[in-house]
């Protein structure tokens, strides 16, 4: 057994040392670089200066930012909680649907295969002002039930709305799809004992359907917070932050500072407070799916 | 039993019209004259029928260089990552070597690190190699979100396999690279091929480096250049529709093609139910 488990190291180091340049050279490495970077003064085109914690400190008594961190929690937790919502009434639907069960699940998952960009500049279009782009104006006024067109995008509130709805609608069928992998596998005697037990529809959902579902619901809060807290593609194709800061967010103003106000420092520093959240949403998660792993 | 069909029919109809609209809209559009939809005449289908924007799109703008740069981009991309995955995860679900779990949380770590934190730093590290502004800027970043993501699929996959057959195959006095190429990739290729198309998708769609990374217009992607479109002209809207289709067809294809593949590749890897 010896020599065999020699030559498996061997053979292990060989086969992840692309993995392991990558890692370093790409990942840890710039990583480590943006740590240096938020502690100087660096300016597109001057040499940077340690500056300590200024950056953080200008940032946490920074007006636009606390708009940001605002921002980017309504987005997040209005989107993943409707995404869980809806992706729990899909897997419902998907698990009493008799026939082609296959086909739906396939049809509602476009939109998560589908570009982000594209389904921002889609919901753009949907929320447009102007009757004949806009989908809901044409449709609205159409039918008689809108006198003239609503301008949505240009309100704080509608705009925040529009992103959370182009968000969600990318977002719901990775949803569904978990929590039907996990309705399905629900033993079915547990559902025959409940209704043996005269439970109701509703009290079968609850003590039977919700605990089965609830470890992938966890994971996919966790991991649909991490990734929606960190969106860029759809607010700022969608609204570029705006109307005025309506919907800046933390990566959206990392890259304003960054790239429109050139202050480099300043814009890594944006997305470094993150950090933490992400540390701890990561060490939850990594929780969950290994110990699933290893069960 | 009727309670539940009729459950079932009002939803799947209800999650069908919600996911349908919004693409249906977008084609519709792409059909209409500027007269159409300027003056909303007609709403709900394109009549008269028109390819206008779509021939102007591909002859007047230059949508047709950022195909080609997205499919080299992606092209290059998925080889990459399917290549480094696919070791990476054999090693990690068959090896045994010390580190092997941290190696596999790092993975996991990895795969989560949002591109949102890592787009000015890297963007820095690529100008000192002097890849910026060309693809390879793109094809050295993207690896970074698509092998971390690729390599934990394919653990699961290579885990699934019983371990029989390469112990059978060791036995029989094959190396464990042979034991791997002509054993195990057979049995993985479903796997591997869905994490390649996971690849191929999350390259074609990615946004933000290409953004930060390019900016000479020569060499730029679709996702980059549609934004490009839509600030630029205000009178390319049309074009912008017909883009957007041409953008999505292929990724639809691939995705109706491998979409069993796809959903339990989902299922296995990413978020075991």
């Amino acid at each position: 057994m010896r020599p065999a488990r020699a030559r498996d190291s061997g053979t292990a180091l060989l086969f992840l040392s692309p993995l392991f340049v990558l890692v370093v050279g790409l990942i840890v490495y710039p990583f480590c670089r943006a740590i240096w970077l938020s502690f100087t003064d660096k300016l597109v085109g001057y040499p940077e200066r340690f500056v300590g914690l200024r950056n953080y400190l200008y940032l946490l008594h920074d007006d636009g930012f606390h708009a940001v961190v605002r921002n980017s929690l309504v987005f997040t937790v209005a989107s993943v909680g409707l995404k869980v919502l809806t992706g729990l009434a899909m897997a419902l639907v998907l698990n009493v649907t008799w026939r082609w069960r296959n086909f739906f699940r396939g049809l509602f998952l476009l939109p998560w295969i589908t570009s982000t960009v594209i389904i921002a500049l889609t919901w753009r279009w949907m929320f447009d002002s102007f009757p004949g782009r806009g989908f809901f104006n044409s449709v609205l006024m159409d039918l008689g039930l809108l006198r003239s067109p609503m301008a949505v995008m240009a309100t704080a509130g509608g705009a925040m709305f529009a992103v959370v709805v182009a968000n969600w609608w990318r977002g719901f069928p990775f949803f569904g799809v978990s929590y039907l992998a996990a309705m399905q596998s629900i033993p079915l005697e547990l559902y025959e004992a409940a209704s043996i037990d005269g439970a109701s529809m509703w009290r079968r959902f609850w003590h039977v359907t919700l605990p089965g579902v609830k470890h992938v619901v966890i994971v996919t809060v966790l991991l649909s917070f991490i990734w929606t807290i960190n969106d860029f593609n759809i607010v700022y194709v969608m609204t570029r932050g705006g109307p005025g800061t309506a919907t800046q967010v933390f990566a959206t103003y990392s890259y304003e500072v960054a790239f429109n106000q050139l202050r480099w420092a300043r814009g890594v520093t944006v997305s470094i407070f993150l950090v933490p959240l992400l540390v701890a949403g990561i060490a939850l998660l990594s929780r969950y799916l290994l110990r699933q792993e290893n069960a | 039993m009727t309670a539940a069909r009729a459950f079932a029919v009002v939803g799947l109809v209800a999650f069908a019209l919600v996911v349908l609209v919004p693409f249906w809209w977008i084609a519709n559009m792409s059909f209409k004259t500027y007269e159409q939809v300027q003056f909303a005449t007609s709403i709900y289908v394109p009549r008269p029928f028109t390819w206008a924007n779509y021939t102007a799109l591909w002859l007047d703008t230059r949508f047709p260089l950022w195909l080609r740069n997205s499919l080299v981009t992606a092209v290059a991309v998925t080889a990459l990552t399917t290549v480094m995955a696919s070791l990476g995860g054999y090693a990690i679900a068959r090896l045994r070597f010390p580190g092997r779990g941290f190696v596999a949380s790092l993975i996991l770590v990895l795969y989560l690190v949002p591109p949102a934190l890592l787009f000015i730093p890297l963007y820095r590290v690529l100008a000192e190699l002097g890849a910026t502004n060309t693809l390879a800027s793109l094809i050295l970043s993207y690896p970074t979100f698509t092998v971390p993501f690729c390599t934990w699929l394919l653990i699961g996959f290579f885990k699934a396999l019983p371990h029989e057959l390469e112990e059978a195959a060791l036995v029989d006095g094959a190396g464990r690279t042979a034991a791997l190429v002509r054993v195990l990739l057979p049995l993985a290729a479903p796997g591997i091929v869905a994490s390649a198309i996971f690849a191929f998708t999350l390259s074609w769609n990615e946004f933000l480096y290409a953004l930060v990374f390019i900016q000479d217009e020569t060499a730029l992607t679709v996702p980059v250049g549609l934004n490009l479109l839509i600030y630029g002209d205000v009178f390319s809207w049309g074009q912008l529709m017909a883009a957007s289709v041409i953008t999505t067809v292929p990724v639809v294809a691939l995705y109706v093609f491998i979409q069993r593949w796809m959903v339990e590749g989902l299922a296995a890897g990413s978020v075991k139910g």
